[in-house]
């Protein structure tokens, strides 16, 4: 390659990139438009891009008719809840499993990954008739404990692949300075895993924000996350294309800025540490 | 004071023996190296008197105080790690004032140990930096410092030269040198190079398997190797080994004659060819190829022999080793 | 290697995680197992007697398994086809020199975040219905009848709304891959006389392959079980045009209260699923070694 072209080269992938980019955000930036829009702005054809009456009805009107705040704390909830939850339970597992490994460590791993493979359809009448019968249907306790154990596995395995990266020489270090071993925990571990440990957490919390198939089952109104509020739009009545594009905006708002800022975590959690 | 004693101590990974029992004095203010090739439990012995392990069997006295189940840091040991292992999210500071924070000593104390350490190992310019704005000298140094303000009975070092360029090695290997001799106080030196236990040691601990294979000052080791192993490990460059009927000239199973102790000349005991010389300056290395095998010779600086030349060597008598068919030295 | 007090101390910390896994993995699949074989209907009460494996027969024989078994492998090979493809060409461009990479990058990726049921209602409504859709504009600007996406290709829809969803996962893992290429190895290759496409096909694929491979487990794991977007957009049909087995399941248990039946179609899509673990723990495992 003649290194002078290297500019024109970069002007043509530019090019190429920013149109292929800007196709596969378009459903989001029509849905964010729309929401802006009048219901007849909204369905008018030709589309109006941006020569529309730019309102704010739309979200006014989903908080008072279907109380949206209460589902986005729902969701907030459920999500926070059931990753702080997993936290709790995955990081002394995790600890273990990075710094004191014995035999069976791998397999306990792989284990722990195994139930994540099972399709929730398999659990889904058991856990129903379960949730029924304790009076956990349509709560927040039933989805924040299920959500949690759906996500612990990828919970345990993230932090384990972050602990990993900690030299145990340090916290050996540690011990000889004589750190008993929650000292070792506090002052050392933590502050080093700080990091893989915020990043852990904001990666649950867009899986469980986004989660679908339980939220359906499970919650009707009460305790109802955003996924199942906005699927309640898919009947014929609420076909009102801006206020489902405010509804949506809101429900996917918070997520895809917290997503923005774990894109490398989420390659590392999604694929097990297998592609780094 | 900083004398360690190990009674009969073993260790078992599973049912893996990996060091069978073993017995070593180590006295108040010696500087011992525990020296081996990889693998050969040196450093696993190093973390049994650590207490960062559990010896599987025997006793570990300190101080004449049986230490055997005591944690690491009541044994009043301090060890510098061969990744440096500091405190990454700590200053330099903070990471020479962990021990002493951990041991509840007060604030002013604290301060006033950390500076001198800090002098001492001229380390006061960085003292505000974290670990990942150093060098690896200067790392060492600090891992140094923090091993140092806690007064231990005794140091262990951990390879702690391995992850430096050879120039800066050969500086912290005259540092940690003065800095016993200015301490005075016991220190345990693992390390795989044998350069580095015999520039620095009062005694040598030679490993292999677990096993201790010889034990002595650098130049008892040099001139009277136990057995053939040690005679093997310990020189550089290494001792030339020679067997069958020459062998048998000298009543041994194997010969072995170092480098440095066979002349060149015109004439001689053994005749070959020289396929590489190496000019240092200084020395001038030789490899002949002779009818006993691949001969190394360290010849003088001057020494004008070129590659394909024939040459007469000469071993030294008086050097020369000789071992059994055990490699058990005669 | 540590002392025997710190690895007591580990055995206690991990119980937690293994006893509530363990209880979250063998109660609810034991149940359903247990179910698969009873006559249990939760519109008719009474006992539910054993039954043997006559809700398995039920269940393969139902008109709707086998239209329901291929939907599910069209829409995950579907998928899976459109995402590693576009996933790899996606890649090898933003992995290209350019101006705002970053913002690049962080638009591509977007649709990821975005909810299941968002996601199929924005496709179902605004882009894809054939009156006040945008493709119904599309298809009038250019003078040919608009399509109805939904009724005419309900399945090809879904499979559209979903590879959306999962290419910019695809592309991200795959961009990482790509860029963990050791440089020095395709300009060796340049040296050798290797061209673009050589360089692409001798090296750059070779070292994707792991990457593409988990994309393609991992992907499939959550494929098989599409749920949201097929209940939002179609309810399954037309007709069973769109039904997958994870829907099957959800209308037989959920929808006509058949416990037995459900559980064991279930069961069915546990056997699925393992099969294609089997595959992907391998690989995680391997990469555990290493």
């Amino acid at each position: 390659m003649a290194r002078a072209s290297t500019t024109q080269r970069k002007i043509v992938v530019t090019v190429i990139a920013w149109i292929i980019a800007l196709a596969i955000f378009f459903p989001i930036l029509w849905t964010i438009l729309t929401s802006f829009k009048t219901e007849a702005d909204a369905i008018a054809i030709p589309p109006k891009f941006l020569n529309f009456t730019w309102t704010l009805d739309n979200y006014i009107t989903v908080q008072e008719r279907s109380d949206y705040f209460r589902h986005f704390m729902n969701s907030v909830i459920i999500s926070l809840g059931s990753t702080v939850l997993a936290l709790i339970v995955a990081i002394p597992a995790a600890w273990s499993m990075a710094f004191v490994p014995g035999k069976r460590t791998k397999d306990i791993l792989m284990w722990m990954l195994s139930t994540k493979m099972m399709p929730a359809v398999g659990v889904l009448i058991p856990i129903y008739l379960i949730f029924r019968d304790w009076g956990l249907l349509d709560s927040r306790t039933g989805l924040i404990i299920v959500l949690m154990l759906m996500n612990l596995p990828i919970v345990v395995w993230m932090l384990y692949t972050y602990f990993k990266e900690i030299p145990g020489e340090i916290l050996e270090a540690a011990r000889m300075d004589g750190a008993s071993l929650g000292k070792e925990i506090l002052y050392v571990l933590t502050p080093m895993a700080v990091p893989g440990i915020a990043s852990t957490l904001l990666l649950n919390i867009i899986l469980a924000w986004n989660e679908a198939f339980w939220t359906l089952n499970l919650t009707t109104s009460n305790a109802a996350p955003l996924s199942t509020f906005i699927a309640s739009y898919s009947s014929p009545e609420g076909l009102f294309y801006a206020k489902l594009s405010a509804a949506s905006t809101m429900a996917i708002a918070p997520i895809l800025i917290l997503g923005w800022f774990s894109q490398k975590q989420l390659v590392r959690g999604l694929t097990f540490g297998a592609v780094k | 004071m900083g004398q360690i004693e190990l009674k009969g101590v073993t260790k078992r990974f599973g049912d893996a023996e990996v060091i069978p029992p073993l017995d070593l004095q180590i006295n108040d203010g010696e500087f011992v190296v525990f020296v081996g090739p990889s693998g050969c439990g040196k450093s696993t012995l190093l973390r049994l008197i650590a207490g960062l392990e559990d010896v599987s069997g025997g006793t570990i006295n300190i101080d004449g105080r049986n230490a055997t189940d005591e944690r690491p840091a009541q044994r009043g040991l301090a060890m510098v790690f061969q990744s440096y292992a500091l405190y990454p999210h700590m200053s330099v500071r903070k990471n020479i004032a962990f021990p002493l924070k951990m041991a509840k000593m007060s604030k002013a104390e604290i301060d006033a140990k950390v500076d001198h350490a800090a002098k001492v190992l001229n380390l006061s310019s960085y003292i505000d930096r974290r670990p990942g704005q150093l060098s690896g000298g200067q790392r060492q140094r600090v891992a140094i410092g923090r091993a140092i303000v806690r007064s231990p009975k005794a140091f262990l070092f951990d390879e702690p030269l391995s992850n430096l360029d050879a120039a800066l090695r050969v500086n912290m290997r005259l540092e940690i040198s003065e800095l016993h001799n200015t301490l005075k106080t016991t220190m345990i030196y693992v390390t795989h190079d044998q350069v580095e236990a015999m520039t620095m040691a009062d005694k040598i601990v030679v490993l292999q398997a677990g096993r201790i294979e010889q034990v002595g000052s650098p130049l008892e080791l040099y001139r009277s190797p136990k057995n053939r192993f040690v005679a093997g490990f310990i020189g550089s460059p290494k001792m030339n080994f020679i067997g069958g009927a020459e062998a048998a000239k000298y009543n041994a199973f194997e010969i072995g004659v170092r480098p440095e102790h066979i002349a060149v000349g015109p004439t001689g005991d053994w005749q070959g060819r020289v396929t590489v010389s190496e000019h240092l300056g200084s020395d001038t290395f030789l490899h002949v190829e002779t009818q006993h095998g691949l001969i190394n010779v360290r010849a003088g600086g001057e020494v004008g022999v070129h590659h394909g030349d024939t040459v007469w060597l000469t071993p030294d008598r008086s050097q020369m080793h000789r071992f059994d068919q055990q490699g058990h030295a005669l | 290697m540590a002392t025997q007090a710190s690895r007591a101390a580990g055995r206690l910390m991990i119980s937690p995680a293994v006893i509530v896994l363990f209880l979250w993995m063998i109660v609810p699949l034991g149940m359903t197992i247990y179910f698969s074989f009873l006559r249990y209907n939760l519109l008719i009460p009474g006992d539910h007697a054993f039954a043997g494996f006559e809700n398995y027969q039920f269940f393969f024989t139902d008109p709707n398994f086998w239209p329901a078994l291929i939907n599910t492998l069209l829409l995950v090979g579907g998928v899976l086809l459109i995402t590693t493809v576009g996933g790899i060409l996606l890649a090898l461009l933003l992995d290209q020199p350019m101006f705002g990479q970053g913002i690049v990058r962080v638009l591509v990726i977007a649709p990821f975040f975005v909810m299941p049921t968002v996601s199929a209602l924005v496709w179902k409504n605004m882009f894809m219905n054939p009156v006040n859709g945008i493709f119904g504009w599309l298809a009038n600007v250019f003078g040919v009848p608009p399509y109805d996406f939904l009724s005419q290709a309900p399945l090809l829809s879904i499979i559209l709304i979903v590879a959306w969803q999962w290419l910019p996962f695809a592309t991200l893992i795959l961009l990482t891959a790509l860029q963990s290429l050791d440089s020095e190895q395709l300009e060796a290759a340049e040296m050798d006389g290797a061209g673009p496409f050589s360089r692409f096909f001798h090296i750059m694929l070779p070292h994707l392959s792991r990457a593409a491979t988990v994309v393609i487990l991992i992907q499939t794991i959550f494929l098989l079980s599409i749920f949201a977007e097929i209940l939002v957009t179609t309810n399954g049909g037309p007709g069973n045009a769109s039904t997958n087995l994870t829907y099957l399941v959800y209308s037989q248990s959920l929808l006509q209260y058949d416990v037995g039946l459900g559980s064991a179609g279930g069961i069915v899509a546990v056997i699925l699923a393992n099969i294609v673990a089997i595959f992907l723990m391998r690989m995680i495992g391997k990469n555990l070694e290493a």
